[in-house]
């Protein structure tokens, strides 16, 4: 009906920033990184996957939307040999998340299959300052009268809050600390995916229930200010626009509309190539387009990097 | 082609007009007539020699090997499916008597490099393939030699830490099997829901961890669920039934296989033997393959890596198989056929090397009549999630047809490892009985590397 990100917005009372924040800005920036090289292997890794990964002509986005994925989590991860850190991390494949809270007297809830989920060990800082915090308390949520908030949100009879992702996984899981979230959305046919708005939103939802249920399991379910908030990052993709986002839960009392909102930063449409062109097409017996990846934009693959890297950078 | 132009044959005693087509090659000095050849379409077997020598020709001078390959598997007939994993009793004879592999028990002879550094040895790259000492000849329980000295200080930096790589292994296996609340398996895909995540996690993981030490594992390709296809002939048979009865035609096969996970590295791996070695004899199989049993269609001939052509990773490093669930161990000890257990492993590691090396060969240029030059490397770890056994194969000849293998004593070879458990059971959050050697020889294999490196 109109953009989901708002109404995600307000739903979770968050506040939202353009752009990626500037501890993750600085990583990117980073000259120490060496990202140039790996632009070389990035490219490749792009072509692999749209282009040369099967025996056809060429993969439908069910295999290389996964298989562009696969690959660029792979760039990232031998980077551990410089930062030995990063080998304290594990993916997360089917994590079920569900996570419940009140927002003026409606009660709402977040569930379901919440794509790949990257853990680490250690919790991520939190990205925005004391004084940033403080000054969302002025910024009013932007709120949708006479249209409901919870407009197209299905209602359900929820019989048993539940609320971890200790459902997830048991308790005593040594990388207990969420850290990235990825959403691919490898349907083939079009209408089966969601549109990058949609998709930004319900990376906001699922960002926001998992920050969430690790609030809660830390410090507890009454609702109040966190002391140290809570950074979940989450990357979407449908193989060619990337939307990158960084969610800070600042606060667990969601009832009213007034207080320490949370942050969001949000990147969004970032193509990582223009176009991938399995077979030249040729008209009237000349070249028009060349086989190949045209158009690569080093600086999306980077921003990924940096989101993976954020935390023991 | 075109040179040959109309000719008669000149019969003795008489002389015709011979009509030579200008631009035709020269004849042989002495001789004014073009030579005398046997006809393209006749059906005799000298045709038949001709129009083969022409296709041998097409394809020898085909300029990619794009091309090459299309050519290669241009003609469609019905061709035997090989499976690398197999129920099959003795699979692993008769694959093979058809790819004419040796198989030598135990791992390939190479330095132990869990030694502790000797004196000057401190920073050697101590995984590159020296050969051993006499004194510990490669038998098969000696094959993991590097697990008999226990690893001493871990922390050297000449080689990697065993507890920290033994740490992330455990961890990638209680997360799949305790940590993750997952739902039940579903009904016979017992390996989807626990061994083939663990296998992902292990692999990326000790992959990523172990790239510092291995810069050909830094600059590799990891594929998840690739195909891997080969098509070749081997030995001739007669035609049973249908229009083409009665003539003698090359035996086909095809091996298409979906390993879990490959690796695949932009420079080849390193010869582990000369390439005309002989280390041990082919099984000779008297029957007829469909005695296996094994069975015929025609379809698409693919020869195929796991990537096309131009893909820059174009030679394996690494592949790792996991058993469906049609071929546990428990099903076996059950009809009384433990023997076949380790016929299963052998069988797919055999299989799916062959196919692998030959298609990077091939990727090359080399095909059966230009035989490879060098020879090709690769390893696979064929797993069922538990157990673990190691392959090494050295691809030293793709010729295999009737008419190549006659003359050519070059055998490829295939080092195996009996099955061993990486570890006892998971209880409770812990991992008991762990096993080191296996570890071990795991990162044996991912440290492998080109001299030069």
């Amino acid at each position: 009906v109109f953009p989901g990100v708002r109404q995600a917005q307000w739903l979770t009372k968050t506040k939202l920033v353009e752009g990626l924040p500037p501890a993750v800005q600085s990583i990117v920036d980073n000259p120490a990184l060496g990202l140039q090289e790996l632009e070389e292997r990035a490219k490749h890794m792009v072509s692999h996957a749209r282009l040369w990964d099967t025996a056809e002509v060429a993969p439908r986005r069910e295999r290389y939307c996964p298989m562009l994925f696969e690959n660029l989590i792979h760039i990232c991860r031998l980077m551990s040999a410089k930062y030995p850190s990063l080998s304290k991390r594990m993916l997360a494949r089917n994590c079920r998340i569900a996570a419940t809270w009140e927002r003026e007297s409606i009660l709402l809830q977040v569930r379901g299959l919440s794509g790949i989920l990257m853990n680490s060990m250690t919790p991520i800082a939190p990205v925005a300052s004391k004084e940033e915090i403080l000054a969302t308390k002025e910024h009013v949520l932007e709120t949708f009268y006479p249209i409901a908030p919870t407009i197209d949100l299905q209602e359900v009879k929820v019989y048993k809050e539940l609320n971890d992702t200790g459902q997830c996984f048991r308790d005593g899981y040594p990388y207990s600390q969420p850290h990235t979230l990825f959403f691919l959305e490898s349907a083939n046919v079009r209408t089966d995916r969601f549109r990058p708005e949609q998709l930004r939103a319900k990376m906001l939802m699922f960002a926001f229930g998992n920050a969430l249920a690790k609030a809660r399991a830390l410090h507890g379910n009454d609702p109040k200010v966190l002391e140290q908030p809570v950074v979940v990052q989450s990357i979407g993709t449908d193989g060619q626009l990337f939307q990158f986002m960084v969610f800070q839960l600042n606060t667990t009392d969601l009832v009213s509309n007034d207080g320490v909102k949370n942050l969001v930063w949000i990147d969004s449409d970032q193509n990582l190539y223009e176009r991938a062109q399995c077979v030249p097409e040729v008209k009237k017996r000349v070249v028009t387009k060349p086989a190949g990846i045209s158009g690569f934009q080093p600086d999306t693959f980077k921003k990924f990097l940096a989101l993976y890297l954020h935390g023991t950078v | 082609m075109a040179a040959l132009g109309a000719r008669r044959l000149l019969r003795p005693g008489r002389r015709w007009f011979s009509e030579t087509v200008p631009g035709a090659p020269s004849p042989p000095a002495g001789s004014l007539y073009p030579p005398v050849v046997a006809s393209i379409t006749a059906k005799s077997k000298a045709a038949k020699l001709r129009r083969l020598q022409r296709f041998n020709e097409r394809v020898h001078a085909a300029a990619t090997v794009e091309e090459k390959l299309r050519l290669y598997g241009k003609l469609q007939r019905p061709k035997y499916m090989v499976y690398p994993q197999t129920f099959a009793l003795n699979a692993d004879r008769w694959y093979r008597s058809f790819t004419k592999t040796v198989l030598v028990p135990g791992m390939p002879p190479r330095a132990a490099p869990a030694k502790p550094p000797v004196a000057a040895a401190g920073a050697t790259p101590e995984t590159s393939r020296a050969p051993e000492p006499s004194a510990e000849a490669p038998a098969a329980a000696e094959a993991s030699g590097a697990a008999k000295t226990p690893e001493p200080s871990a922390g050297a930096a000449a080689y990697p830490d065993i507890g920290e790589l033994r740490s992330l292994v455990c961890d990638a296996l209680l997360q799949e099997s305790f940590y993750q609340n997952k739902k039940r398996p579903f009904l016979y895909r017992d390996q989807d829901h626990t061994p083939g995540p663990f296998l992902t996690q292990l692999v990326s993981t000790l992959a990523a961890s172990l790239s510092g030490r291995n810069p050909l594992l830094a600059a590799s390709s990891l594929d998840l669920n690739p195909e891997v296809n080969y098509y070749w002939h081997h030995g001739k048979e007669v035609v049973v039934h249908g229009h083409r009865k009665g003539r003698v035609d090359p035996v086909r096969f095809q091996i298409d296989d979906n390993p879990h996970l490959q690796i695949r590295v932009p420079k080849q791996l390193p010869e582990v033997v000369p390439l005309e070695s002989d280390l041990g004899d082919v099984p000779v199989i008297d029957h007829k393959p469909s005695k296996l049993p094994l069975f015929k269609k025609q379809y698409e001939n693919k020869v195929f890596i796991g990537s096309k052509v131009a893909d820059p990773c174009c030679y394996g490093h690494t592949q790792f198989h996991l058993l469906p669930d049609k071929l546990k161990r428990e099903r076996f000890i059950r009809e009384r056929l433990e023997d076949q257990i380790e016929v299963v492993y052998r069988s797919n590691g055999i299989a799916s090397l062959f196919a692998w090396t030959a298609a990077q060969a091939m990727y090359q240029g080399f095909w059966n009549e230009a035989d490879v030059t060098r020879p090709f490397v690769s390893q696979a770890v064929v797993t069922d999630g538990k157990y673990f056994a190691f392959f090494c194969y050295q691809l030293n000849t793709l010729a295999l047809t009737a008419e190549t293998i006659k003359d050519n004593p070059r055998k490829n070879i295939c080092w195996g490892t009996d099955s061993k458990p990486l570890y006892d059971v998971v209880e409770d959050g812990n991992v008991k009985g762990f096993n080191d050697e296996v570890l071990l020889q795991l990162v044996h294999f991912l440290l492998n590397r080109p001299k030069e490196l």
